[in-house]
């Protein structure tokens, strides 16, 4: 009715006397491990069991000692005089072999317990004793701890090389528990499991936006960046593509539908030829942006996502330079505030949604669930060098990218960067874009590490 | 008594194969060659049982070995101690269903497992209590372990109670195309190959014995042809499968034991091929 299937018999029948330690799952354990014993050995081999487990009959008291010599031990009894390791040293000294469960009770079936300390101690005094560790797979099925019945698995009895022991008792403890260990983990790590339990994962994902107008080198400065903080974590940079890194390489992802269309988008409103013709298709890019973001969040489990050019706030910033009049501090805050959706705090016929017919349409269409990046660093550069570096790429340019309009984007994201420091306490650094690009990418990751050190 | 010629060929083969097995014992050939004659030897020993003896013990035997297949197959799933009740209840349907064939009552032979077996032991499973959580996974281990195990290899029981030649012929036109696919594994490579390989190299093999063996079988011939180009199919296909089952149980051929897949190896191309073989011939010959 129970298969038993044996490996590294040999290791055991190459020794003359031995201690043998397994694992106990269940209280099949000892007679699987008799049963593997040669005849002759079998009246001079001792199982060591707790007397206070098996006194409740005398009955079942008299049969495990007579089926299994037991030597009988009193786990509880700390008291000096009662030496309890003091028949298995006299066993020792007669020339029998002992079977000593170390972990000194059933464990949860699978696991293995902690090791006791009466192992050692007794092995300190008997060195050149072999102990053979045996894993037992299988009774904790068989038999668990609670049953009574015990039903028919097959058991594998994987006995493993003879150890000898040296070193203080605590020493050998924790070396015995190694071997058993190492034993388990090479049988068991094939094993079939299901699909583990997905823990609801704690949000500890952290956003960090670069900003600044164009051709302030922000995609350089983020993949930089990124790759430098991929070392240590996961990292999921959005720029004009989605990349995820790991230990500062690109990794294989799975692609996302989200990311398909926003690069079909982004390249449409790029070949736009008004600031008209622009808006609206790079609204819906930022927009996917920040779509993305709460994707990758749940797909990729980035620890750190790097955003080149932050959805929202480019958005707030892009309206100062739709508007010809500047705007201020009260405007930003506001747009900022419905955008993430906190314009409860603003009354409803509020002057910015005059101002801002998008917002009301936004608010309708319930896409104003934005959320603030976790810190910001913004590049600053000045429109010149923008520009210079911008005709330097060769590419076509963009409608927006006139040294005149990009003053007005600088002047906007400066602003948008103190109203999110001032009033929503967001961690932000501006870094001087003019300096070389070693230069920016430490100083950002000075500012991500210290600034969210508090949060992680 | 005299015994006719087809039953003594049926000894003849079962003779046979124990000296295989014995003497593979004492030689130690391939492990997995040694472990596969094995199990083709306890067919065909409960094949010799009910032929000379009687049609019971024959068919316990079978049940017997479904009952070691589907020990091994829960010694590898992952269970939780709660279902253990449902695997009581998985053991104790082999005999449930050995009777039903037993007495030739085919209605609840055929549903035995695929309706009371698979209703009662979801049922076993909660009645256990502990947390339902992963109760769904273990119910499908537990059925998909029933289906394989004992349901499929039921039929060959069946197969045997219309005749013991059908069941030995089945077998043998598996081990034939066992044979083929061995050889074609090392030697093709591309997936298509394979499959190619292996039917257009055990077709001329098992077309010609079911053919030969229809007036044993009692088979019409061109039912014969048909059966016999229609198991390497299903070989094909069941080793298909159970290979990237043994994978995601952790088992690997090197290290066959029993216990660790070496009964579900040794028997895995006969679990797609009973079950519709034995079909085929109950729609068309009974």
């Amino acid at each position: 009715m129970f298969g038993v299937t044996v490996i590294g018999l040999e290791n055991l029948r190459q020794v003359g006397r031995f201690i043998i330690i397994a694992n106990h799952n269940s209280h099949l354990d000892i007679c699987l491990l008799f049963s593997m014993l040669k005849i002759a050995d079998i009246s001079r081999t001792h199982a060591v069991a707790d007397m206070a487990y098996f006194s409740s009959s005398r009955l079942l008291f008299n049969f495990v000692t007579f089926l299994f010599n037991t030597v009988w031990v009193n786990r509880g009894d700390t008291s000096r005089e009662s030496d309890p390791l003091g028949q298995l040293k006299s066993l020792i000294d007669d020339g029998h072999n002992l079977i000593i469960f170390p972990e000194g009770t059933r464990g949860k079936p699978g696991e293995l317990e902690h090791f006791r300390s009466g192992i050692g101690r007794l092995m300190a005094q008997y060195l050149e004793v072999p102990v053979v560790p045996v894993f037992l797979m299988g009774p904790e099925r068989a038999l668990p701890k609670k049953s009574v019945v015990p039903l028919p698995f097959w058991n594998t009895v994987i006995i493993g090389p003879p150890q000898v022991c040296r070193g203080s008792h605590r020493e050998i403890t924790q070396t015995l528990e190694h071997v058993l260990a190492e034993l388990a983990r090479s049988e068991t790590a094939r094993r079939h499991q299901r699909m583990p339990v997905r823990e609801k994962a704690e949000e500890k994902t952290v956003t960090v936006a670069f900003l600044g107008i164009d051709g302030s080198g922000k995609s350089t400065i983020s993949r930089m960046t990124a790759m430098e903080l991929s070392e240590s974590c996961r990292v999921c940079l959005i720029s004009d593509r989605l990349e995820l890194y790991k230990q500062g390489n690109l990794s294989d992802y799975q692609p996302l539908v989200t990311e398909k269309i926003r690069e079909a988008l982004s390249r449409y409103a790029k070949k736009a030829q008004s600031l008209k013709l622009y808006k609206i298709p790079k609204l819906a890019e930022l927009l996917l942006r920040d779509y993305l973001r709460r994707e990758v969040k749940r797909w990729y489990l980035a620890d750190v996502i790097v955003l080149d050019g932050s959805p929202l706030l480019n958005m707030v910033a892009w309206a100062g330079l739709y508007r010809e009049k500047p705007m201020d501090d009260e405007t930003y805050s506001k747009a900022i505030a419905v955008l993430t959706g906190g314009e409860a705090a603003i009354g409803e016929h509020d002057p910015i949604y005059t101002q801002f017919p998008e917002l009301t349409v936004m608010k309708r269409l319930k896409l104003t669930g934005m959320e603030l990046p976790d810190a910001v660093a913004f590049i600053d550069v000045s429109p010149r060098l923008a520009c210079s570096r911008i005709d330097a790429r060769g590419e076509q340019k963009q409608v927006h990218e006139t040294e005149e309009k990009l003053k007005n984007l600088r002047v906007g994201y400066n602003m948008v960067c103190d109203t999110i420091k001032r009033r929503y306490h967001v961690p932000m650094t501006v870094l001087n874009g003019e300096d070389t690009q070693e230069h920016i990418v430490s100083a950002a990751l000075d500012f991500i590490l210290s600034s969210l050190a508090l949060g992680e | 008594m005299t015994y006719s010629w087809s039953s003594l060929t049926l000894l003849a083969l079962c003779i046979a194969l124990t000296i295989a097995v014995v003497s593979g014992r004492v030689m130690k050939r391939h492990a997995s060659f040694d472990a596969y004659l094995r199990y083709t030897w306890i067919f065909f020993l409960s094949f010799t049982l009910a032929e000379f003896v009687s049609f019971p013990i024959g068919l316990w035997v079978l049940a017997l070995l479904s009952f070691w297949a589907l020990r091994e197959y829960f010694s590898l799933i992952d269970i939780r101690i709660q279902d253990r009740l449902g695997i009581l209840g998985a053991y104790l349907s082999i005999p449930f269903m050995t009777y039903f064939i037993q007495i030739d009552w085919y209605g609840m032979f055929i549903i035995s497992i695929p309706v009371y077996a698979f209703l009662a032991i979801p049922l076993f499973i909660t009645l256990a209590g502990g947390e339902a959580r992963g109760t769904v996974f273990s119910v499908g281990a537990i059925d998909f372990g029933l289906f394989l195990f004992v349901y499929c290899l039921g039929h060959i029981g069946y197969l045997l109670l219309y005749s013991t030649w059908m069941a030995a012929m089945l077998i043998l036109a598996v081990m034939l195309s066992d044979a083929a696919a061995g050889m074609v594994r090392t030697r093709l490579k591309p997936p298509i190959a394979q499959v190619l390989g292996t039917y257009c190299l055990s077709l001329p093999l098992t077309v010609p014995l079911s053919w030969l063996l229809s007036p044993w079988t009692g088979i019409p011939v061109n039912h014969a042809l048909v059966l016999g180009a229609l198991i390497p199919a299903l070989v094909i296909m069941g080793r298909q499968t159970i290979d990237v089952i043994k994978e995601d149980l952790g088992i690997i051929d090197e290290e066959l034991l029993p216990g660790r897949g070496q009964i579900l190896d040794s028997m895995k191309s006969i679990f797609y091929t009973a079950p519709v073989v034995f079909h085929y011939i109950r729609y068309f010959l009974k």
